[in-house]
């Protein structure tokens, strides 16, 4: 019976960071945003602002349920648990730590990739029970724009997974580092790094097109979160607000949660397959073994943070640099450029992996 | 407890399976369609088919059910209309065909019930004895790719050649014709 409230700890713990990731995160993009447009941002509430989400959020709570006399009640009120639940559930294969992971499934990525896609469906329900043309509107696009970019997604990861020749995530991250068994880590299949680790022996410098890969998988989680400069689906100056128009108080809190969960998701998926997930930056050098010094639980959960934290961070620099794309220009990105090149990458892989890994 | 998570995935299967054919609002016999799937995904991972599960997720719930809601959302009301007025009650019988597949398809199941009555064949037992059962904790996906490698590669090489043939006539289909 004690397992069973495990699961249920862990997954409130889970909750209580994802609600904690978001208040923050919504702070520093609005910081962000604020520099990039070269003014202050939020400065009222608190010190530099910084009560301002914690004051949002108490707004948001407090609202009153409001759903709209032609929405269809049901799909309406079920669609946000959707959205949230789907990328919640993603959350179960991640690994934190060496051995740390709420739970290591021997098709982790798989899962991981299969339970975002539900995503989808909850897009569609919001923007179907809204009844309002914008809601539909933009749930469309969404969806049009998620199956879309999971094709080159998926196939990147396929890049990835060829070499390290599993879909355990645990696994993949043992095999970027100083704690890999039965594998040689080959820096660019010419140099043995198994025992000195680092940087070196992350997945994107283990074979130099995973970096390609990882460029292609990183462009393409900014379409599946729907993040400018792929944010067609909420675009203000068409669309009001999207898919979430109708939504307001703990319904809307819960999209956009689930929002930024995703973006935590997704960064955290690319830290993982390709930048070494909980694995150290810092090499052994000789006698300064800064990698074994390192390494270990409270190391791997704030090495993974902080990776995860910097590709969320690069995420909202893009979202307040470059330009919304056209539905056309983002369709003939997704299919004439990301998904070719994707392809290529997964050829390449299948070679490295014979001649270079297996036969060098 | 793995039994009552069991009978609650059955159950809601079920439950939602019969709500659907019975529900005339077409939207949202669409989302309970979702839900029969998750559970029924739900099913496999208890018979040890994670993979089949997980491809179910995805296959079904990301494209073909995402594919089912673009085509009703973009179809002519009209014609829904129609669809949706349907038949009065449950038990209706509007097309025989439909009767036809459902008692021959019964048929099968109850005759399988037959055959392998009370005890289980013969080719369980031997695995079971010789220890060649899976696991909880195997690697399945391990199996299913060296074994799609080696000894179903024929089959494996016909339906992908056959789904690229699907690819080229729906990439054909949807050119513009050209005009002289």
């Amino acid at each position: 019976m004690v397992f069973y409230i495990t699961y249920i700890i862990v997954a409130i713990a889970l909750f209580g960071f994802i609600a904690l990731f978001t208040l923050f995160a919504v702070y520093s993009e609005r910081k962000i945003a604020g520099f990039v447009q070269d003014r202050l941002g939020p400065m009222e509430t608190g010190k530099y602002g910084s009560l301002q989400t914690l004051a949002d959020i108490l707004k948001l709570i407090q609202k009153e349920f409001i759903t709209p006399s032609a929405a269809d009640s049901i799909l309406f009120s079920v669609a946000p648990v959707v959205i949230f639940a789907a990328v919640f559930l993603g959350f179960v294969v991640m690994p934190w730590a060496p051995g740390i992971a709420p739970a290591a499934l021997h098709l982790g990525l798989f899962y991981g990739l299969a339970i975002v896609s539900v995503d989808a469906i909850g897009l569609l329900m919001a923007g179907w029970g809204s009844n309002n043309k914008f809601s539909l509107l933009g749930s469309m696009r969404a969806v049009a724009q998620i199956i879309s970019y999971e094709i080159p997604a998926g196939i990147a990861l396929i890049a990835a997974v060829m070499i390290a020749q599993t879909l355990d995530m645990q696994e993949i991250t043992r095999q970027q580092g100083i704690m890999v068994e039965d594998e040689r880590i080959l820096f660019l299949g010419l140099w043995d790094v198994s025992h000195i680790g680092g940087i070196l022996a992350w997945n994107i410098f283990q074979a130099p097109h995973l970096l390609l890969a990882y460029v292609i998988f990183f462009i393409a989680s900014l379409a599946e979160c729907n993040r400018a400069p792929f944010d067609i689906p909420e675009a203000e100056s068409e669309l009001v607000g999207g898919f979430h128009t109708e939504y307001g108080g703990l319904r809307f809190a819960f999209i956009f949660l689930a929002e930024y969960a995703m973006m935590f998701l997704v960064a955290m998926i690319g830290v993982t397959v390709f930048l070494g997930g909980w694995n150290t930056p810092l090499p052994n050098i000789g006698t300064v073994k800064l990698a074994d010094w390192t390494t270990g639980l409270a190391w791997g959960i704030f090495w993974t943070l902080i990776k995860t934290l910097l590709v969320v961070g690069l995420q909202m620099w893009i979202r307040w640099t470059l330009p919304r794309l056209r539905a056309d220009q983002l369709m003939a990105l997704c299919w004439k450029v990301l998904t070719p090149l994707a392809f290529l990458c997964m050829a390449l892989s299948g070679i490295w992996r014979v001649w270079v890994i297996v036969g060098g | 407890m793995e039994t009552l998570v069991f009978y609650g995935f059955a159950a809601m299967a079920i439950g939602s399976a019969i709500l659907l054919v019975s529900m005339r609002n077409i939207a949202r016999a669409l989302f309970l369609f979702f839900i029969v799937l998750f559970s029924v995904a739900g099913l496999y991972v208890f018979a040890l088919a994670d993979f089949i599960a997980i491809t179910q997720l995805l296959i079904y719930v990301g494209g073909v059910l995402v594919l089912l809601l673009f085509a009703f959302m973009l179809s002519n009301k009209e014609l829904l209309n129609q669809l949706q007025r349907g038949v009065s009650h449950f038990f209706a019988m509007p097309v025989w065909q439909a009767l036809l597949i459902a008692v021959s398809f019964l048929a099968i199941l109850i005759h399988t019930a037959i055959q392998v009555g009370a005890d289980e064949p013969a080719w369980i037992t031997a695995s079971k004895t010789a220890g060649t059962t899976i696991q909880p904790g195997d690697n399945t996906v391990q199996h299913i790719g060296v074994q799609v490698m080696t000894q179903y590669l024929l089959p494996f090489e016909v339906v992908s050649i056959l789904l690229m043939m699907a690819l080229i006539g729906a990439a054909h289909l949807t050119r513009k014709e050209e005009t002289p």
